[in-house]
């Protein structure tokens, strides 16, 4: 032990320590106790308030709607970027002549700037863009809708976006875990007789679960701190009606009603965490359960 | 209908289904790229088809009237630099953390690790860079980003310095080498691929990043590519052929380096699912 001290020193450590302590861990804590307060740009006194700020947050309908917005972003990309990043990745696993080609053109998106995507699609969306141009002209005009303006559907067309954006990159993970698996397994079930969906479902799936595993937890965590996809495509409205947690925040911190926003934040970390932490747990069981 | 030529009948439609799909994600990039060469009336049909004439001039024009040149340096310098110091700090501190087997190490990478799931507190980062004085400077930038990819990069390079065997330390040890000798002439050589991937990622996603320029910079000349776009964006709403020749500027390093470097982003991906 002594001997381990000497020739690894914790030197190495503190330069990432220290930039991870200050920017990042130390501004959380500070906020922890700021949701607690009255904190605002216009007063120079700071009041602790104990949970004004959270009964605030279930108790204004802006704020309500954002959080309810912030969870079916959340669901609703978790599930659409998995189920079409598997179905991408185990058809692109096949022997096609085309492969390589199309799991690049399906992943391009991912790497461009959210920015990039969501200006191209804004005039695509609006009433008389090209999708309800095209879905017009397929002869689905009942289908034809006012993306981007109607409240009731706005926050599911921004979930649409990003679920365009970026399953190919959860495609692109689900391919290297399908890859892992050895191709022995499969022969052996088609000398047995089984059917390519009870190998999908007995072979492929319960081996997929550490690519499972790590693309839920990266989309479920991406998609509650969703912000720039709402920013750039609605800035939360029409109204207040696509506001998610994130826009929310930018909107306290412009109005200097910082408490509250850091009262947010507090409330989204929790939220995160309750979520991602037994899931990790659990995930992790099953896997070596498996 | 034998088995193999079951399977590819199968394989054709598949292939079929799929070119049909990756049209879907082809034609509004490509409406992108033939617009930013149309002029300001024939690219508001937002209809795919190519230019009447290709007007190279548009990519000048937002060069100079977007004050794109300023904006380009500024996001080199931003992304540069916080790669390059998440590179050396991350690989560093991973490399210690996977060499020590002591309850103090392993409860700071656990400390690492919280930072893949908690959200950053950006109105307290704030006030933490006011106390510190550069509220508002590319440096500040600079720190936040290398802070915020700590917690992957650590992630990432543990799992693979875990799988370099520590015989290797121990006979440099024996022949009298330090610590600084054995992370610089053994580990890093051997994790050059890693370095890359750290660097790649890292590179694309704070070249694409938009949240944390519009609470930090302030000053427009501070500002990056994407920042200074979401900015024309704004002023010259209706000129959609220079709005998207800036959208095909900003993406193209991004583009050039992914081409560049597949090979890098892919072993990253693999790490991920096979690893968990």
């Amino acid at each position: 032990m002594k001997i381990q001290k000497r020739l690894y020193s914790y030197y190495l450590i503190w330069p990432a320590l220290l930039i991870y302590s200050i920017f990042f861990v130390l501004p959380a804590l500070i906020g922890l106790y700021y949701s607690f307060t009255d904190w605002r740009l216009d007063r120079l006194e700071i009041n602790f308030v104990g949970w004004d700020n959270f009964t605030r947050i279930f108790t204004d309908d802006t704020l309500l709607l954002a959080l309810k917005n912030t969870f079916i972003f959340a669901v609703a990309t978790v599930v659409g970027k998995n189920v079409l990043g598997i179905a991408l990745a185990v058809a692109l696993n096949m022997r096609l002549k085309t492969r390589n080609l199309l799991r690049a053109i399906f992943y391009s998106p991912s790497i461009l700037s959210i920015l990039v995507i969501g200006i191209v699609f804004t005039p695509l969306l609006r009433t008389e863009g090209a999708v309800n141009r095209i879905l017009e002209s397929i002869g689905l005009h009942g289908l034809s809708q006012a993306w981007l303006t109607d409240p009731s559907i706005v926050i599911w067309t921004i979930a649409a976006v990003s679920i365009w954006q970026t399953t190919g990159f959860q495609m692109a993970i689900y391919l290297a875990g399908l890859q892992s698996i050895s191709k022995d397994y499969y022969e052996a079930a088609t000398i047995d007789g089984a059917t390519s969906w009870k190998s999908f479902r007995h072979i492929t799936l319960p081996l997929l679960l550490p690519a499972i595993n790590i693309n839920v937890m990266l989309t479920l965590i991406g998609g509650l701190k969703v912000f720039s996809e709402v920013f750039i495509l609605t800035g939360g409205g029409p109204g207040n009606a696509s506001q998610v947690f994130g826009t929310i925040i930018l909107r306290t911190f412009g109005e200097g009603s910082w408490g509250l926003g850091t009262a947010i934040n507090t409330l989204l970390f929790a939220f995160v965490a309750v979520i991602s932490i037994p899931l990790l747990i659990f995930m992790r069981r099953k896997e070596v359960s498996e | 209908m034998g088995y193999t030529r079951r399977l590819q009948i199968r394989n054709y439609i598949v292939e079929a289904l799929l070119i049909l799909l990756s049209l879907l994600i082809i034609l509004p990039l490509l409406l992108m790229v033939f617009g930013s060469f149309m002029n300001s009336t024939e690219v508001l049909r937002f209809t795919l088809a190519l230019p009447e004439k290709w007007l190279f001039s548009n990519y000048v024009t937002v060069f100079e009237q977007g004050g794109l040149g300023r904006a380009f340096l500024n996001s080199i310098i931003i992304t540069g630099i916080s790669s390059i110091v998440n590179v050396v700090t991350s690989s560093a501190a991973s490399f210690i953390l996977v060499r020590r087997d002591t309850k103090l190490a392993s409860a700071l990478y656990l400390f690492f690790f919280m930072g893949l799931i908690a959200p950053m507190s950006v109105i307290t980062t704030i006030r933490v860079v006011q106390w510190l004085g550069f509220y508002g400077s590319v440096t500040s930038v600079i720190f936040i980003y290398a802070a915020l990819n700590t917690a992957f990069s650590v992630f990432l390079y543990s799992g693979f310095i875990r799988t370099i065997p520590k015989a290797l330390d121990e006979v440099a040890f024996l022949e009298g080498a330090n610590m600084f000798d054995v992370f610089f002439r053994i580990i890093t050589p051997l994790i050059l691929p890693v370095n890359a991937t750290v660097a790649i990622m890292v590179f694309m996603s704070v070249w694409n990043d938009i949240t944390i320029p519009i609470y930090f910079l302030t000053d427009s000349s501070t500002w990056t590519m994407p920042l200074s776009i979401y900015n024309f964006y704004g002023l010259y709403s209706r000129d959609w052929n220079l709005i998207f020749a800036d959208l095909v500027m900003t993406s193209l390093p991004v583009l050039i380096l992914y081409i560049l470097a597949q090979k890098y982003i892919v072993s990253g991906l693999t790490a991920g699912a096979v690893k968990g």
